[in-house]
């Protein structure tokens, strides 16, 4: 997937929402906007966003048993993907492998068409900035409050403060947290934190959006909440990689399911289930 | 540029969220740095007092009474001649009795019982520009024609020559010891300082761990996560050092007068230049502690 492509899905983002304000840095980025391609998001086709090709991960601490084994797997642009399996079974060895913590044993990754495997230490902060990331423990600075939260994503990247005003507030009020802005994380309930959280993901409008077990300290309707979140910001054209051990919540969205155990790909379906015995 | 400001605002917002930690690495470097500002200063005190005491080595060759005024003067001739030797002075009886009468101002019985008579012998007097050479010149002087003629006690003449031979050599072994130890003593405090003021930036920074972790994730650049860690490590070091420096200054206004006053004996006054210069090495060691400390504490949050 090429650069514009991968940003056209950013203008689709903000004018699929009703979005008045101005798109991200203004001028520059929509002259190079392709039009959103509904039947894309639909269909995925295309060139893939996420391709596992073969790959293997060995942990030097257990040699003989390999916590992804000969993963080959393909995520298209405007896909929702759930990935589900037990502890144990490689999930987040995946996840940390797609933002290149780790790197694979054997095999290659690429993220939209780059290589993970041969890619340079210093680009990898450049290729974050392309994937948003939400996990269980929401990883929310407990001494800045919910826009300087989401801010300092944007600044840390060097967003100029004009961005950043426009930017968050936006972003705070899609995820339906505009009247908390000032508050901090300690005086936000879970089901909002994590909202905080996914809101910091996607201020920057990456084309992919990862989350590990984003429901995992959330009762049900709370973690209903979330999903509908995921579900609208994917609508949008974001493809969204969710790994979860939420049962109900696989069953009911039929979407594709990747399921992983003891490190192989066991199942790749389309509208799928949880699946797994309990 | 902008990042540069980002990076200042961004430290000085750093130092009022993490205060405690904060206070806790800026105490560490200005009593780190306030002790080592005081061994360098007692350093320069101490070797200033080794050399006043260097300096008061000198030679006295007594001479005879009934010697003749042209053999002192070829004697003085030859004596200033020798290397090593500063100034020559000759002192009369009558001048070494006044000198006596003024040392011995506290008992006045003494000098009354001389009676009017004078038993203290002329002199010549030899000051030393190498202190350390002291005993050459004097083997120089004894072994001179001239001095054998008419030096105080003829019958050995090595007698009339006084410069304390023992003492003198027990001298310059304790001083050149005092010194050794010295620098000794301030390297280990500078290494000591080092490993005190490592560990407290270690501490602040891991007690911000998430938020570097954080940082990482949503895509900063090393640099950037870096940049506002470097400015608050120099920060502190500068905080630190300049608190240091404020008390050294008081202790110079206040206390080294006082001290000064009460042991007259002691050349303890260092020159402006030397504070100037002490100062100048607690800033920039605190300013190489302060950033090399946090890069080397960062380094292991920094590995993608």
């Amino acid at each position: 997937m090429t650069e514009s492509s991968r940003q056209g899905r950013h203008g689709a983002h903000s004018t699929a929402e009703g979005d008045v304000r101005a798109p991200l840095a203004g001028a520059d980025l929509s002259t190079q906007l392709p039009d959103l391609d509904v039947e894309a998001v639909a269909q995925p086709s295309g060139t893939p966003v996420i391709t596992f090709d073969h790959v293997s991960k060995i942990y030097p601490a257990q040699p003989g048993k390999p916590a992804l084994d000969d993963i080959s797997v393909q995520v298209y642009a405007g896909e929702f993907v759930f990935l589900v399996g037990h502890s144990g079974s490689g999930k987040s060895t995946f996840i940390r492998m797609l933002i290149r913590e780790i790197k694979p044993s054997s095999g290659h990754i690429y993220i939209a068409d780059e290589d993970l495997s041969t890619m340079r230490n210093w680009r990898v902060p450049y290729l974050r900035r392309n994937i948003g990331c939400v996990f269980q423990d929401f990883k929310l600075l407990p001494n800045k409050t919910v826009f300087e939260n989401v801010a300092f994503a944007l600044e840390v990247i060097g967003k100029s403060r004009h961005v950043i005003k426009t930017q968050v507030p936006e972003v705070l009020r899609l995820v339906g947290l505009q009247d908390k802005l000032n508050k901090r994380p300690d005086q936000l309930s879970g089901g909002e934190q994590q909202r905080v959280s996914i809101a910091r993901a996607i201020v920057n409008r990456p084309p992919l959006l990862i989350c590990d077990e984003p429901t995992g300290n959330l009762d049900p309707q709370t973690s209903r909440g979330i999903m509908d979140l995921l579900e609208r910001i994917n609508r949008t054209g974001t493809t969204v990689l969710v790994a979860t051990h939420d049962r109900e919540m696989v069953d009911n969205m039929r979407r594709r399911v990747i399921a992983l155990d003891k490190g192989r790909l066991t199942r790749d379906q389309d509208r799928g289930v949880y699946g797994f015995d309990v | 540029m902008s990042s540069l400001l980002y990076f200042f605002t961004e430290s000085l917002k750093g130092f009022a969220r993490n205060l405690s930690t904060a206070l806790g690495s800026i105490i560490t470097i200005f009593l780190s740095l306030l002790i080592i500002g005081i061994f360098l200063l007692g350093g320069l005190v101490v070797s200033n007092v080794l050399e006043s005491v260097e300096s008061k080595v000198s030679i006295t060759a007594y001479v005879a009474d009934d010697a003749s005024q042209t053999d002192i003067d070829a004697l003085q001739q030859f004596v200033r001649g020798l290397n090593g030797v500063a100034s020559v002075t000759f002192t009369t009886k009558d001048q070494a009795l006044e000198k006596f009468k003024n040392s011995m101002t506290s008992n006045p019985e003494i000098v009354n019982q001389l009676d009017g008579q004078n038993p203290l012998p002329a002199s010549i007097d030899v000051e030393l520009a190498e202190a350390q050479e002291v005993e050459s010149i004097a083997s120089a002087i004894e072994s001179n024609e001239t001095f054998r003629k008419i030096c105080d006690n003829q019958a050995d003449p090595a007698d009339s020559l006084k410069y304390g031979q023992k003492t003198v050599e027990r001298l310059f072994a304790l001083t050149n010891y005092i010194r050794y130890i010295g620098i000794a003593l301030i390297a280990l405090l500078i290494f000591i300082a080092f490993v005190f003021i490592n560990n407290t930036i270690r501490l602040s920074i891991l007690a911000r761990r998430k938020e570097i972790a954080i940082m990482r994730l949503v895509g900063a650049s090393n640099n950037f996560i870096r940049g506002p860690f470097l400015m608050e490590g120099t920060l502190h070091a500068i905080i630190g050092a300049a608190l240091a420096i404020v008390c050294l200054q008081l202790l110079r206004m206040f206390a080294i007068p006082r001290v000064q006053t009460t042991l007259q004996w002691l050349p303890i006054d260092v020159s402006n230049g030397n504070y100037l210069m002490i100062y100048a090495v607690l800033i920039v060691a605190g300013l190489v502690i302060g950033l090399l400390g946090s890069a080397l504490a960062m380094r292991r949050y920094l590995k993608v």
